[in-house]
């Protein structure tokens, strides 16, 4: 078998020496089943253990190795270097700070992501000797899908309102406060609701749906935050008729 | 403005959504089957006659679908507009984008109320 070789364009960033991030090419021997994670591992064990990326289980679950490949938002891990040509350019997520070379800073996605409560909100713990909680196949089904979110990140590098405005919540955390919101177990909604409807909440969303295209679990983010505006609208529509807080069941 | 923007967005977008069914869904439909249907002979000339039209115009629930197609999709236009703004890098001037393309919006439907009512007479 021949073994081909592919050039990795990556973007090099050392806080210490450098004002601005620079690029650095590695030619390296590729194998076919290779994803661009795998290269950049090459990279770092063969080549240069200067490079710093982050990445840890290999297999779509932990989403730490999200970087832009070529450009677009892709999960490393799950990226076949096969689907690109000789030349492959590796750079940090677009719209958050850089630490170093391809590693980018987590702590404002974090603050995000708490923002939204992202638990089961209840006025008062069920008892034991209540027993279960019951929830039908339908009931899970109106979140399920939103509940896969691996916290890639992929989402806000793509999303045009995300790179505009630094307070907009985003899409994942969006997706997650709504997940719990459509969960029959939680009674959050109320407050959740005031938060999605302030700056920076849901009817920031332009609804571009790249958050969407670049999910690499199909959570559909997109979708989530359309369905919330839809229930905050009938939610600020219900408060007129209804005692603010005590419209939700 | 910003803050009463905020307050009002979930209206906004309830007319803007509003507004992209009508324009994106009905108004299509509409222009085909009155603006093409009619000249092409595929629908009755009759059907589209000036009495029945009027009568359709001024029963309650006509007068009420030609005012959503009048005044939804400028809703649905100039929230468009607003987020295309801000998209493009406008966050700063948000305030007073916003308060043109909402006013425009405001002032068509207003001007759309008007035309419904004097359909009346």
């Amino acid at each position: 078998m021949s073994q081909e070789t592919k050039t990795f364009v990556v973007t090099r960033f050392d806080p210490d020496k450098d004002e601005v991030p620079k690029t650095q090419s590695y030619e390296i021997p590729v194998e076919g089943d290779w994803k661009i994670l795998d290269a950049l591992n090459y990279i770092k064990d063969e080549v240069d253990p200067t490079l710093s990326h982050r990445w840890s289980c290999r297999m779509a679950v932990c989403g730490s190795c999200g970087m832009n490949v070529n450009g677009e938002p892709k999960l490393t891990c799950k990226d076949p270097v096969s689907n690109y040509g000789d030349t492959v350019e590796v750079a940090p997520l677009s719209n958050f700070p850089v630490v170093r070379d391809l590693v980018v800073e987590l702590e404002g996605f974090m603050e995000k992501f708490k923002a939204v409560k992202p638990w089961i909100v209840v006025a008062k713990e069920r008892a034991v000797e209540e027993g279960t909680t019951r929830q039908s196949p339908d009931e899970l089904a109106d979140f399920k899908q939103f509940s896969m979110c691996i916290n890639c990140m992929l989402c806000y590098a793509a999303c045009p309102v995300v790179s505009n405005e630094p307070d907009f919540i985003g899409p994942a955390a969006l997706a997650l406060g709504h997940r719990y919101n459509q969960d029959t177990r939680d009674e959050g909604a109320p407050e959740r609701n005031e938060i999605f409807r302030d700056e920076g909440g849901v009817f920031s969303c332009s609804f571009a749906n790249e958050c969407s295209e670049v999910c690499p679990k199909k959570v559909n983010p997109a979708g989530a935050i359309q369905q919330a505006k839809l229930r905050n609208v009938l939610d600020w529509a219900a408060s007129f008729v209804v005692k603010r807080g005590g419209k939700e069941s | 403005m910003k803050t009463l923007m905020l307050k009002l967005e979930p209206i906004i977008w309830g007319l803007f959504s509003g507004g992209m069914m009508v324009g994106g869904i009905l108004l299509p439909v509409f222009v085909l089957v009155v603006g093409l249907g009619g000249g092409f002979g595929a629908v009755d000339g009759q059907a589209l006659g000036y009495d029945r039209i009027q009568a359709l115009a001024t029963h309650p629930i006509g007068s009420l679908l030609l005012l959503a197609a009048m005044a939804l999709p400028l809703w649905g236009g100039a929230h468009h507009l607003r987020h295309l703004w801000i998209d493009l890098g406008g966050l700063k001037s948000d305030g007073l984008v916003g308060a043109l393309c909402y006013g425009v919006a405001l002032v068509g439907s207003l001007v759309a109320i008007l035309a419904v009512f004097r359909l009346h007479g």
